[in-house]
Order: C-alpha cells, then sequence, then structure tokens
C-alpha cells in the first residue's frame, strides 16, 4: 500500500533530468536487447547456407552479437564509417530539432519527412537553374552555397507554416496534417522531377548534377566519403542558436510555457496562434535545411527515395528528452545505427529495416518512463523505496 | 437519435446530390473528349465496385479508431495494426498452402492470422498507454514505425525480397437473383466477401456503440471516467477492451484489403497499406465518431483512392500516378477544412487513476 501511495506521487512529479538520462538510457539498452532477440528469431526462420550458430541444435542463421559487432565496427571502425555516422548525424540534428521545436509548444510535427523533402528539392532546382548565372570558382561558392541552403530553408519553412495556419485557423489537429502532408510531399517532389527536372545521363527519377561550387567538399577525412566537418559544426551551431532560442528568449518561454500549461501561458499573455505558428514554420525551416544540406554534402542532386531521415528525427527528439541540449548524443546513436544498418545489410545479409524496428521501439520505451519507474521500485522491493517526493509537501 | 437523423439525411442528400452532379455532366459533356471519358469511367458499375473494395480498409481502421478513442485513448497506431495484419495474414497463407491446406481455407484461415497478429499488437499498446501510461500519440506513432520496419524486415527473412509473392484473394461471392438487378446487383451483391463484412460490421458497431451497455460504457469511459469508475466499472478495463476491438476491426482492415482485394503485401515504401489506416482516423474524425456517417467519409476518401486504377487505364490521359496518389491526401486536407471541429471525447489522451 506504501509503495502504491509512493508510487502514485512520483507520478504527479515531473521527471528530473537525471532521471529522464537514465530512462533513455535504459530504453536503449533495452531496445538493443529486443533487437538482438528479433535477429535470433528472424534468424532462425531465415535460410541461409552455413549457419552463424545452433541454439539447442536449431541452426540460426544470424547472430545477435555479431551483428551488433558488425554494426559498431560499420559505425565508428574506421575513419570512413566515422564519416558515414557524422554524414547521417548532420542531417538527424536538423529533423530531429524540427520535431522538438513544435514539442516545446505542445505540438507534434510528424511532417519533419515532407519539409525534408520539398527543402532538398527547392536547394536542387535553384541551384541547377542559378548553375549558369552564377560565377565559377570561389565567388560562385559564395554566391550558391547561402542562396542553396536559403532556398531549402524557405520551402521547408512554407511547408511547416501550412500545418501551423491549418491548425489556428481551421482547428485541424497537426498531427493528421503533418502526417498526411509528408505522403503528399513524396508524391508531388516525385512527380515535379519525373515532369520537368528529369535528367537525361541517367535512368530514374534524378535531377542533374547541381554545380561543383556548391557542394560541399570533405575536410579532414579521406575525399570520397561525404561529410563535410564545417558542415557538422553548423550544424551544432544551429542546435546551440535553437537552445537559446527556447531557454533563453521571450519568445522560447511563451512556447515552453504553451506547451507546459496552456491556460496560464495564455493567461500571462502568450498568444497561442502566434506560438503555434512561429514554433511550426521553425519547424518546417530546420528541417528544409536539413533537406538543402543533404542535396549540397551527400547526394549533390535529388533523387527519389529519400532514406527516412524525417521519422528518425522524431526518435532522436524524443530520445534526447526534445531538449536541443540532448541532440548531440542522440543523433550520434542514430547516426550510428544509419550507418550500422548498411554495414550488416552489407556484411551479414540481415536486413537494414532492423534499425527501424530499433527505432520504434527506442521511441516507445521512452515514451513510457513509468514503465522504469516500476521496475526500478520492483528491484528496489527489498530495500528503500527510493522514490524523490521531493517538493511535493 | 434526432441529430443521428440529421447527420444520415445530410449524408443521403449529399451522396445523391453528388451522383446527379456527375450523371448531369456526363449528359452535357461531348463523349468523345477528355472529361467525357473520365466520366464514364467513373459512372460504370466496375467504379462503383473498386469504390467499395478500396474503401474496405479505411472503413474498418476507422471502426477501429472510434472504439478506441471512444473510451479515451488516442490511437495513431492504426496504420501499424493495419500492416501487421497484411503481411501476416499472406504468411499464413504461404505457409498454410505450403503445407497442403486447400486454398481456399488457406485463405480463411489466414485472414484469422492477421486479425490474431493485430490483436495481439493491440494488446501490446494497451499494456503500454494503459498500464504504463506512456505518451499515446507517440506510443502510437512508435507502433505505427515499429510495424513499417518490421514488416519489411520479416517480408525480406521470409520471402527474400520486400514485396511477398502473390497469395490470390477471396474473388466475389454473387448473389442469386439480387445480383441481377440493374444498377446495383453487380455493386452491392456480386462482392468481395471482405465487402458484405464492411456493410455488415458498420451498422452493427453503430448500434453497439449506441444501444447496448458495452456501448454505454466506452462513451462514458472517454467522456467521463469517473463517473463510470463511481458506478463500480472498471475504466482502464473498459479501455483495454476499447483498444483490443480496435484491434480486431484493423485485423480484418488489415488481412481484408490484402486477401480480398491485392492479393499479396508490398513491403517497399510506405508499404501496401499506404496511410488507408491514416484515411480511417480522418473518415472517423470528418463522421465526428459516428461509424455510419464515418463510412461514409470512407467512401468519399475510398472514391479518390480508387480513381488511381480507374485513370491509368485511360491512356492518352497521361496523369502521373504518383500524382494519383496523394490526391486522397489532398482531399482529405481540403475535407477537413471545410468540416471544422470535431466533438472529442473530453478525456481522450488523459490517464485516468483508479482509486483503491
Amino acid at each position: 500500500m506504501r509503495e502504491r501511495i509512493e508510487w502514485l506521487f512520483g507520478v504527479v512529479l515531473r521527471f528530473s533530468a537525471a532521471e529522464r538520462v537514465l530512462v533513455s538510457l535504459s530504453a536503449v539498452v533495452f531496445a538493443i536487447f529486443v533487437g538482438g532477440v528479433v535477429v535470433l528469431v528472424a534468424g532462425y526462420a531465415a535460410s541461409c547456407e552455413s549457419a552463424a550458430l545452433y541454439i539447442l541444435g536449431a541452426p540460426v542463421c544470424y547472430n545477435p552479437v555479431e551483428v551488433y559487432l558488425v554494426m559498431l565496427e560499420g559505425s565508428f571502425g574506421d575513419s570512413f564509417s566515422l564519416a558515414a555516422t557524422l554524414q547521417w548525424t548532420t542531417l538527424l540534428l536538423f529533423t530531429g530539432l524540427s520535431f522538438a521545436i513544435p514539442y516545446r509548444a505542445g505540438l507534434f510535427n510528424i511532417g519533419a519527412q515532407g519539409q525534408f523533402i520539398l527543402g532538398s528539392l527547392a536547394t536542387t532546382v535553384t541551384l541547377l537553374w542559378l548553375a549558369d548565372l552564377a560565377p565559377s570558382g570561389l565567388a560562385g561558392t559564395l554566391v550558391l552555397v547561402p542562396v542553396g541552403l536559403f532556398a531549402g530553408t524557405l520551402v521547408g519553412a512554407l511547408y511547416g507554416l501550412l500545418p501551423g495556419y491549418l491548425k489556428v485557423r481551421f482547428e485541424m489537429n497537426e498531427v493528421i496534417t503533418t502526417l498526411l502532408l509528408s505522403f503528399i510531399a513524396a508524391d508531388l517532389a516525385f512527380v515535379a522531377v519525373d515532369r520537368f527536372f528529369t535528367t537525361d545521363d541517367i535512368q530514374g527519377t534524378v535531377t542533374d548534377r547541381i554545380p561543383e561550387e556548391a557542394t560541399f567538399s570533405p575536410l579532414v577525412f579521406p575525399s570520397s566519403t561525404d561529410f563535410s566537418l564545417p558542415v557538422f559544426v553548423f550544424a551544432l551551431v544551429v542546435v546551440a542558436g535553437c537552445y537559446w532560442l527556447l531557454m533563453r528568449t521571450a519568445v522560447g518561454y511563451d512556447i515552453r510555457a504553451m506547451g507546459a500549461q496552456p491556460k496560464a501561458a495564455v493567461f500571462g499573455g502568450a498568444s497561442q496562434r502566434f506560438t503555434t505558428l512561429f514554433s511550426m514554420t521553425a519547424a518546417g525551416a530546420v528541417a528544409g535545411l536539413g533537406g538543402a544540406i543533404y542535396v549540397m554534402m551527400i547526394l549533390g542532386r535529388w533523387q527519389t527515395g529519400t532514406p527516412p531521415l524525417g521519422f528518425d528525427g522524431i526518435a532522436v527528439s524524443i530520445l534526447a528528452g526534445n531538449n536541443p541540449a540532448g541532440l548531440l548524443p542522440s543523433g550520434l546513436l542514430f547516426g550510428a545505427l544509419e550507418s550500422g544498418g548498411r554495414a550488416i545489410q552489407l556484411r551479414l545479409g540481415v536486413p537494414s529495416e532492423l534499425i527501424e524496428v530499433l527505432r520504434g521501439i527506442i521511441i516507445l520505451l521512452v515514451a513510457t518512463p513509468e514503465l522504469f519507474r516500476l521496475l526500478g521500485a520492483h528491484l528496489n522491493r527489498r530495500g528503500i523505496i527510493d522514490v524523490d517526493t521531493g517538493g511535493s509537501d | 437519435m434526432r441529430a443521428e437523423f440529421e447527420t444520415a439525411a445530410k449524408w443521403t442528400v449529399g451522396l445523391l446530390g453528388l451522383v446527379l452532379a456527375l450523371l448531369v455532366a456526363s449528359a452535357l459533356v461531348a463523349p468523345d473528349s477528355v472529361a467525357g471519358e473520365v466520366l464514364d469511367r467513373m459512372l460504370d458499375a466496375g467504379y462503383a465496385s473498386a469504390v467499395l473494395r478500396v474503401s474496405v480498409p479505411i472503413t474498418f481502421a476507422a471502426l477501429g479508431g472510434i472504439f478506441a478513442e471512444k473510451t479515451g485513448i488516442i490511437n495513431i497506431g492504426i496504420e501499424g495494426f493495419l500492416i501487421l495484419s497484411a503481411l501476416s495474414s499472406v504468411i499464413a497463407v504461404v505457409s498454410l498452402t505450403g503445407a497442403g491446406v486447400d486454398p481456399t481455407a488457406a485463405l480463411w484461415l489466414a485472414f484469422f492470422v492477421g486479425i490474431a497478429v493485430s490483436v495481439v499488437t493491440a494488446g501490446v499498446f494497451a499494456v503500454f498507454v494503459i498500464r504504463y501510461q506512456a505518451n499515446q500519440v507517440i506510443a502510437g506513432l512508435a507502433i505505427w514505425l515499429i510495424a513499417l520496419g518490421l514488416a519489411p524486415f520479416v517480408s525480406l527473412v521470409v520471402f527474400e525480397t520486400v514485396n511477398s509473392p502473390s497469395v490470390g484473394t477471396f474473388g466475389t461471392w454473387r448473389i442469386p437473383i439480387l445480383a441481377e438487378l440493374p444498377g446495383v446487383g453487380p455493386v452491392l451483391f456480386d462482392a468481395s466477401p471482405m465487402v458484405y463484412l464492411m456493410l455488415l460490421a458498420v451498422p452493427l458497431c453503430w448500434y453497439v456503440l449506441r444501444y447496448t451497455r458495452l456501448g454505454r460504457y466506452i462513451r462514458a469511459c472517454g467522456d467521463n471516467p469517473r463517473a463510470l469508475d463511481t458506478a463500480g466499472i472498471s475504466v482502464s478495463r473498459t479501455r483495454y477492451i476499447g483498444v483490443l476491438l480496435s484491434g480486431v476491426l484493423c485485423g480484418i482492415g488489415g488481412a481484408g484489403f490484402t486477401l480480398g482485394q491485392l492479393g499479396r503485401f508490398v513491403g517497399a515504401g510506405e508499404t501496401s497499406i499506404g496511410g488507408r489506416g491514416f484515411l480511417g482516423i480522418v473518415a472517423y474524425l470528418f463522421g465526428n465518431y459516428n461509424p455510419i456517417a464515418s463510412f461514409g467519409g470512407a467512401l468519399l476518401f475510398a472514391s479518390f483512392d480508387a480513381l488511381q486504377f480507374r485513370l491509368q487505364e485511360i491512356a492518352f490521359l497521361n496523369v502521373p500516378q504518383r500524382l494519383l496518389q496523394a490526391l486522397p491526401f489532398i482531399v482529405v486536407i481540403l475535407v477537413l477544412m471545410l468540416v471544422g471541429r470535431t466533438r472529442i471525447p473530453a478525456a481522450l489522451g488523459e490517464h485516468y487513476d483508479e482509486k483503491e
């Protein structure tokens, strides 16, 4: 009974920062364990020429330990792997921010994927259009890079503003609209490129290459990689800027107040209309900026089949407690999963979709802090029940 | 009751008006023109049958969503339930026919396997959101994202491609005499068993929610859980029932779509379900949580979904296929703008602590 009461107190209390980190870490460990079980079951069901291990005499195609080791090696093992990890991390910082900012205002932006896709397309089209007009060499870079980044940001911002507007004007639920707009964006981008911007050089729905001056070349890392350190630093600056915006400015205060206590925030003079429009536009802008960097740093063109970086961003942000300060470690983890996922597919034949399963499990577990609290209480049952009730009375 | 009549009347008038407008348009437009061709394609019985078939997953997703949300649980995971039941039903058909089961029996058994998998998934979701108080929106998203990764993963492991082989469908059941009726006969009485199931499920769900004790508990659970608790009915048990029923209905939707229409599972991109679960969510928002009105919404979205298959047949029209794919989603957003706010259950998304 006492336990039950203390547990209820625990529910009422807000989780402290340390507890949240603990929850996130436990979620990752749990997800890795569940992922291992999935690999084992899959290895049992799959057919292969030589089994990786035998359990009770039954051949199993994949060995979970080996899978995770290859994943680790494929994400941090050498400078090529590290470059791949950091390249995905860079993009995930943007899509993670895109979920985190509206979340603090009490809104869900599930549409980073669409904002990212349209941003990357806008950057490509703008740069292709400017290709013949811009000067070459350094002058060209100085013109094309800012314009390219701006084009992606602008289109992403507009595509984020749209669900914000639909929310304040028509009271349409942003979870549904951002999601549907994501689907629409993928289809529209495909049709636009297929009809108007497709290249004759190669097969498929692909544009021409953007001018060399507008691409970021790898520094420090091997030249065959697609990772540029200055861009990573730029991403960190953007994350820091958003942290500052949310935590140290009046606008950020209004946003956070609206997320925590909408009635009190409105009473305190904040405008729900403004925080909604602002945070959704900002979310779209950072996602679109991520899309611009995806084109300028990695692809050098637009092509169909954008990886689900926008959806990964949801996981990155949730794992980070939706706090920009936590995005770097969380983004690194998912960047590593992304590059590690390609490694396990290449070297072990384990489908890289496993990463998406892990991503989903991590989201589910982080959204359930209560599970870990109960688990902790269960483990502590014999000793003192260590529930922090400070400040409740 | 009065509101119910008004909704039904509004819908009947609306749908009749739409059909009438199309008939008038087809009479006015020159038959050889592009518009004439399009209208011809839309007004034949084949298109009406296609709309009914395509509306199966959307309708069942909507019904499933209604049962969860009426108890106060936001269920964004519907799409995930559909995906997992779709995949598992195909795997079940392949393994059952492989084991020598008669193809028709295999299809029906697999249909129930699909439902079972959906119910188990719903059960996991329910434990997380009810017992462990997970954030309902995020947990639902997680279920969708897990399904979106797990389905192609499993498909790759089992079939070695993300897309399954074709397994065949239930085909159509022709009801003698009635199917001979001009106009409605071939549409309503020569249809897939899944269409009949849907036409039964919609009024049944409406009746259950409206007139049975369970329905009253479910509605009270979402609107005033404290009152239900005070009356001595367990809130969390009612919520478990709501979410599990949601799993049953979504399972019928996912497996029914796969075995009733498509005949295979596609794991590429957003999978063969491709957002139909989300269309279902919008359908019940549109129908204001009323199963019959939501069915109307599902039919409306399905009529645009089915255009994909029809307009492709008109070669000279040359509409990009991906544009048609986006069409139902665009329509949904426009429709929601017009419909405006729906009255959601008061306690939706809130955890309820049962006092002892």
